[in-house]
């Protein structure tokens, strides 16, 4: 392999560098685990190990805000990275509403109108069922690694745990809302700890915790995720995983505007 | 001294129609410089008045009260008095007394989505009472078919929002909004009115409906509001009437309230007619700054015509001060003249030009701007400043005009002069 194109390819280049550490390890005897591996590669596969293929599950959402506080039983289906349906159980007054997220559009069913609706584009940032989650959170949840450039900001320990910290800066190309994203893994099980969201102006928007770990469906998974806006420190929203199975069989099909509607 | 003072005017005067022709030349340019300052000037303010008028009273109002913390963020839970709200009739009666109030409404905003099949738009719904609406705002007066809605799950969309949907009067509308207590309050609608404002922005993205329908679609009860509209008899009463409402308003210990004028309210509308004003300015600017060097020309030809005579008069004893004095005499004396020209040809246009507007609708459609539409009707607006300006900038045009030829004739030597030299 000459000089030249491993300088002018990065994507090889990172692969030359790859190949070359490996031999460097394997010289020496010395297995460094994880280091190694490229930012994007992690980030890439503590994403996947928290979706699978497909995943079913029962999820608890808690919202709390300045002037009311509401908890929605919720099922929710999963396939690859572009469709998604989530169906409200309870309480009774909400139970039936659901949202379907397909590629770039999301829908949500009314029962009580008994109407299917296409969020508009406008829209996308805005709440997600009163949470603190916004629309565009359901159809962007998965791109971090084609959106973003992944840098590895901090490889040590903190409070004793081996981590890791991700620094993700959008592509020029790249049509997100946040100005940076900071993620932090745990080295020893790749579950992540926590997300920071900051705006084009570096300011903090919101942060996302992750805690509870469980093993869910075969999978050691965080069963807890809480968001809290950084501009409004009391108010929260908390997603608890109840049940998880993953890689079920399922078929595209499932994801449609009639099955929304109908109820899964 | 003032015996001699009285000599130079007459020298002045008499010097002003040695050459008649050219003096009435020069005072017609300075009397149409006049009118033209004038009326432009006028035509500015009436653009600005148009828009100031359509501005508010399309939508706004003169004058709005909120809840203190609601803007500018709008947030359903922030309403007049708080989370318990207010006695909304007795609040409206109280700002129904005040005597330059001509009209008050309440209204109830949700931001929310309106869809019908399987297209849906993002709206701002705006709940309204159908009595007192229409007496503070125009937005419903201008209805494309149908009428104002009145009664339960009646609503009016503007007729951008109708064509993107694809509706017509009759059809029935969903309309979707985050309510006061987390849910996502949601429910069927007829779409009994489509109104017509000529502003895209209103046309586009406004859902009406009655109040109490908005607020139950909103999880609201029947004492929270987030506005109440004023309408105001005297656009110069806009600033008392604020100052009255906010001593009286602050209600029963609650939350304070916030009253604004248009002017804080639309920032930009007010900025667009500041904008206006200082224009005005600087046309009188243009249009004198040119005169300056018309008749400044025309007086150094004067000045220099006479070089024999203000060597002989300077020969006969006269000082260089009362020479170039009579030509400044001569200036003031034509900018007098002037102005009784520009004063008598303005005044018969302006009043005219007042009552008779040119309506150009028919050759050009509104243009919208800083949220307001403007119509083309070329209106002149009375205003006592602009003429008072204009005389003044007319008066000083024509003295520092005479300045240079008048330092011209005390540097004319005497012996040089009559020497043809």
């Amino acid at each position: 392999m000459n000089l030249e194109s491993i300088t002018r390819s990065p994507a090889r280049a990172s692969r030359a560098a790859l190949i070359a550490t490996w031999c460097l390890c394997a010289l020496c005897l010395t297995a460094a685990p994880g280091r190694a591996q490229s930012a994007k590669e992690i980030v890439d596969r503590v994403d996947r190990l928290l979706r699978g293929s497909s995943s079913k599950g029962k999820v608890q959402m808690r919202i709390i805000t300045e002037h009311w506080s509401r908890t929605l039983d919720m099922d929710v289906w999963s396939l690859g990275t572009d469709y998604s349906l989530v169906r409200v159980t309870a309480p009774p007054k909400e139970a039936g509403m659901a949202t379907l997220k397909a590629g770039q559009e999301v829908w949500n069913y009314l029962p009580r109108v008994d109407r299917t609706i296409k969020v508009p584009p406008s829209l996308m940032m805005g709440s997600w069922m009163g949470s603190h989650f916004t629309n565009d959170d359901l159809v962007k949840e998965s791109r971090m690694i084609d959106d973003y450039d992944i840098t590895v900001a901090f490889d040590g320990e903190r409070d004793g745990v081996p981590v890791w910290e991700f620094n993700m800066t959008p592509k020029p190309e790249a049509a997100v809302v946040w100005g940076r994203v900071v993620e932090q893994v745990r080295k020893a099980d790749d579950m992540p700890t926590w997300v920071r969201y900051y705006d084009e102006d570096g300011t903090l928007v919101r942060t996302m915790t992750f805690s509870d770990y469980k093993r869910m469906g075969g999978r050691l998974v965080p069963s807890r995720m809480v968001v809290v806006p950084a501009d409004k420190p009391d108010e929260s929203t908390a997603l608890i995983y109840k049940q998880l199975e993953f890689d079920i069989p399922m078929s595209k099909s499932f994801f449609s505007l009639r099955n929304l509607r109908s109820g899964g | 001294m003032s015996r001699g003072n009285g000599v130079w005017w007459r020298v002045a005067w008499r010097n002003l129609w040695r050459n008649r022709g050219r003096t009435l030349v020069t005072a017609s340019a300075l009397a149409f410089g006049y009118l033209a300052a004038v009326v432009v000037s006028g035509l500015d303010d009436g653009m600005g008045a148009e828009l100031i008028d359509n501005g508010t009273h399309l939508l706004s109002g003169e004058i709005q009260v909120h809840a203190a913390n609601y803007l500018p963020d709008r947030k359903v839970n922030h309403t007049i008095g708080g989370d318990d709200g207010v006695d909304v009739s007795a609040l409206l009666r109280r700002i129904d007394e005040d005597p330059d109030v001509t009209a008050a409404a309440p209204r109830v905003y949700g931001g929310g989505l309106v869809s019908a099949g399987d297209r849906t738009e993002a709206s701002l719904l705006l709940g309204i009472d159908p009595v007192r609406e229409p007496r503070v705002t125009t937005l419903l007066s201008d209805m494309d078919g149908g009428r104002i809605p009145r009664s339960a799950h009646e609503v009016a969309i503007g007729s951008e929002m109708a064509r993107q949907l694809h509706v017509t009067l009759g059809d029935t509308l969903v309309l979707v909004a985050p309510a006061a207590d987390g849910l996502l309050g949601n429910d069927l609608y007829r779409l009994v009115g489509i109104f017509h404002t000529g502003t895209p922005e209103v046309d586009g993205s406004y859902t009406i409906l009655p109040l109490a329908d908005l607020q139950s679609l909103l999880d609201m009860s029947p004492d929270r509001i987030h506005e109440i509209a004023l309408d105001v008899a005297r656009p110069s009463a806009t600033d008392a009437v604020v100052a009255r409402l906010e001593s009286t308003l602050p209600t029963d210990g609650g939350p304070q309230v916030d009253v604004r004028s248009w002017r804080r309210l639309r920032p930009e509308l007010a900025q667009s007619v500041d904008l206006m004003s200082s224009m005005n300015f600087l046309i009188i600017l243009i249009i004198f700054g040119m005169a300056v060097f018309g008749v400044a020309n025309t007086m150094i030809i004067g000045t220099f015509e006479r070089r024999k005579e203000f060597a002989v008069v300077r020969a006969l004893g006269t000082t260089a001060m009362g020479v170039g004095r009579t030509v400044v005499y001569e200036g003031i004396l034509l900018g007098i003249l002037a102005l009784a020209a520009g004063a008598l040809i303005t005044w018969p246009v302006m009043v005219w030009w007042h009552n008779a507007p040119p309506d150009l609708s028919g050759f050009v459609g509104g243009i919208s701007w800083a949220g307001s539409r403007w119509r083309p009707i070329l209106r002149v607006e009375y205003s006592t400043e602009i003429p008072i300006y204009s005389a003044l900038a007319l008066f000083v045009t024509s003295v520092v005009a005479a300045v240079y030829p008048a330092w011209r004739a005390t540097r004319i030597p005497p012996a040089d002069a009559l020497g043809d030299r």
